[in-house]
């Protein structure tokens, strides 16, 4: 992919040295000043996604010596006794957890939204406190909602079901098998909803004001005017948000790890919660851990080469 | 002062007639009422934790845990002073900070030195390493955090709060670079040329002509890098395990004893934990917004 970041200053053509015909004008310079991020880029980033390959193709126990087991652990993974079911229960939470957040965030986000890009006094207030839970740490923000979930009279929940409704029984959110992916669904949707809105009011923005008007002029509704100005408008940032979020919500451990560890039953074990517990918690197996992220590396290649193409178009620039 | 009768007939004279302006009113009544009623949702909804949370702190145990109210009878500091005083709190917040500043400096100088590169410089592979620059921007760290175990092994950087600064610049440094990119290809090359002609070294053009210029964009940049660093949990999670070495995001933990959550100390924490990012980013919140719009960020 050929992209142009910048433009080159005009220069008297000469006859230009091998080097600097074969590497660029300035390579000297240039690689001078890319070289700590050259560093961090291999060491950090290249070197261990490379080596989370070899390890999930190795018997390794944390500060035990690997031993080569080819694809023994991704078959332990994918059909094992051991993993098999849990494994197979992750993809299916995963995906109803992702996709569940990334729906529900786009249309907070996109109601706040509209909401916020009205005129009306104390705007400005009023999108300081929707932002909020966003600047919010993530710990703090599942800390929060654990306790206001908790299954005793003394949770905010509970108490508010037993005082204002006069109930006799306690809820439990986290525990509950059949509440608690909605519940850890709930808070992910909280705190991630004011990006999109963020996001759709910097989008809408960029709209022209002609736009409306013509749309207007030409006797378009509130509906039509959604449709057909407002919609097509924020296509690319819808785009781009939406696969953002979404590689980034798929990745999260924050919340599923403070609030319910995975549990009950695995009712909430999504896959780097559970590349955690296989590797980190219980049984340290690394490359059984390493295994599981590895199997779900296509899946966010793919996303991350269509979004780096997306944050590159042309129209998606501001 | 709204007009009677008669004042909204002596109006009539001028206004459109009846059926139009009969469904404007109506129209604009509906407006009000949605935004009104929409936007007392979104504030309830986004709201109430914190409410909850500030109450906890400032209850006693007994209002919390026997003599449970939704309104609090006594208003006490005993949870905060158990903060300060009888835990290691201070020493996490002084860790957090210093594992925020220093990733934050470190990865602003890297990425506008690379963004000038990507940008201003001509040189094989520069494409390519544009393309790098934001695709480990976005790959996520958590995709790989069992291999990064493994490798902040191999580099000692576990159980020290310093370690961690390498690992934050994995997301920091090509975050910071990609924003710095989006502003710096805003700058028109003209003015560097100028400068350039005059003699002026390529340092010297980035310093006194690329920094001034956008010096309201990267300190929204630093703002990005430091919350991302102050909030950062699964690898302080992970690496450091000595309590004068943990983060603040970690060391809440400790007041967790077992299964038993000791709910006034952990949201005071909370609430004193969240003031950096929530007080930064309210202040900077409209400059947020417009970096949101030309880069997007991490959320």
């Amino acid at each position: 992919m050929v992209t142009v970041l910048g433009t080159r200053p005009l220069r008297v053509a000469h006859v230009r040295p091998w080097k600097e015909r074969l590497l660029g004008r300035d390579w000297r310079m240039a690689w001078l000043f890319l070289a700590p991020l050259v560093v961090i880029i291999v060491a950090l980033i290249a070197y261990p996604f490379l080596s989370g390959i070899v390890l999930s193709l190795q018997h390794k126990v944390i500060g035990g010596p690997a031993t080569w087991v080819g694809l023994q652990n991704y078959r332990d993974l994918l059909f094992g006794d051991q993993y098999g079911a849990t494994f197979r229960k992750t993809v299916w939470v995963s995906l109803v957890y992702t996709a569940t957040a990334v729906a529900a965030k786009l249309c907070l986000g996109l109601c706040a939204a509209l909401l916020l890009n009205e005129q009306f006094r104390g705007r400005s207030l009023m999108r300081g406190i929707l932002f909020l839970p966003w600047t919010v740490p993530t710990v703090v923000v599942a800390l929060t909602w654990r306790w206001v979930y908790d299954g005793t009279p003394s949770g905010l929940l509970n108490l508010i079901r037993i005082e204002a409704f006069r109930s006799h029984t306690l809820v439990q959110f986290l525990a509950d098998p059949h509440l608690a992916l909605w519940s850890v669904i709930a808070v992910v949707v909280w705190q991630g909803t004011p990006f999109y809105t963020m996001m759709f009011i910097a989008g809408l923005q960029a709209i022209p004001a002609e736009q409306y008007e013509a749309a207007a002029i030409d006797g378009a509704g509130v509906l039509q005017r959604f449709r057909y100005v407002l919609l097509p408008g924020l296509a690319a940032t819808m785009v781009i948000t939406v696969l953002l979020s979404t590689i980034w919500t798929a990745n999260s451990i924050n919340f599923v790890y403070v609030l319910t560890r995975g549990g009950p039953v695995n009712a909430t074990m999504t896959f780097p919660m559970l590349a955690y517990e296989v590797g980190i918690a219980g049984a340290r197996q690394l490359g059984t851990a390493a295994a599981v992220s590895v199997i779900f590396f296509p899946l966010f290649i793919v996303l991350i080469y269509f979004l780096t193409k997306r944050m590159l178009a042309p129209e998606a620039q501001a | 002062m709204t007009p009677g009768p008669r004042g909204a007939r002596r109006l009539d004279r001028y206004a459109p007639p009846a059926p139009a302006r009969a469904s404007r009113r109506w129209r604009n009544s509906l407006r009000t009422t949605v935004l009104a009623g929409g936007l007392a949702i979104f504030t309830v909804w986004t709201l109430f934790p914190f409410v909850w949370v500030l109450e906890t702190s400032l209850k006693s145990n007994r209002d919390i845990f026997q003599e449970v109210t939704l309104v609090p009878r006594h208003v006490t500091l005993q949870h905060y002073t158990a903060l300060f005083h009888q835990s290691e709190f201070l020493t996490y917040f002084k860790n957090s900070a210093i594992v925020a500043v220093s990733t934050t400096v470190i990865a602003m100088l890297v990425g506008v030195l690379a963004a000038y590169a990507i940008t201003r410089l001509s040189f094989r592979g520069r494409a390519f390493i544009g393309n790098a620059t934001i695709v480990t921007y976005l790959a996520p760290p958590a995709l790989l955090f069992i291999p990064l175990f493994q490798v902040a092994y191999q580099f000692h950087l576990t159980d020290r709060a310093l370690g961690l600064i390498p690992i934050y610049l994995i997301f920091s440094a090509p975050f910071c670079t990609w924003l710095a990119i989006t502003y710096f290809r805003t700058i028109p090359s003209e003015l560097e040329d100028a400068a350039l002609v005059d003699g002026a070294t390529r340092l010297r053009s980035l310093v006194s002509i690329f920094l001034p210029l956008s010096l309201p964009a990267l300190a929204v940049i630093a703002l990005f890098a430091f919350t991302n660093a102050w909030n950062e949990f699964l690898f302080a999670l992970l690496l450091i395990a000595r309590d004068s070495q943990k983060t603040v995001p970690v060391g809440l933990a400790q007041f967790i004893i077992g299964d038993v959550f000791q709910w006034g100390p952990l949201m005071a924490g909370a609430l004193v934990a969240s003031l950096p990012p929530v007080l930064i980013y309210t202040v900077a919140q409209r400059w947020v917004v417009a970096g949101l719009a030309s880069g997007a960020t991490k959320g």
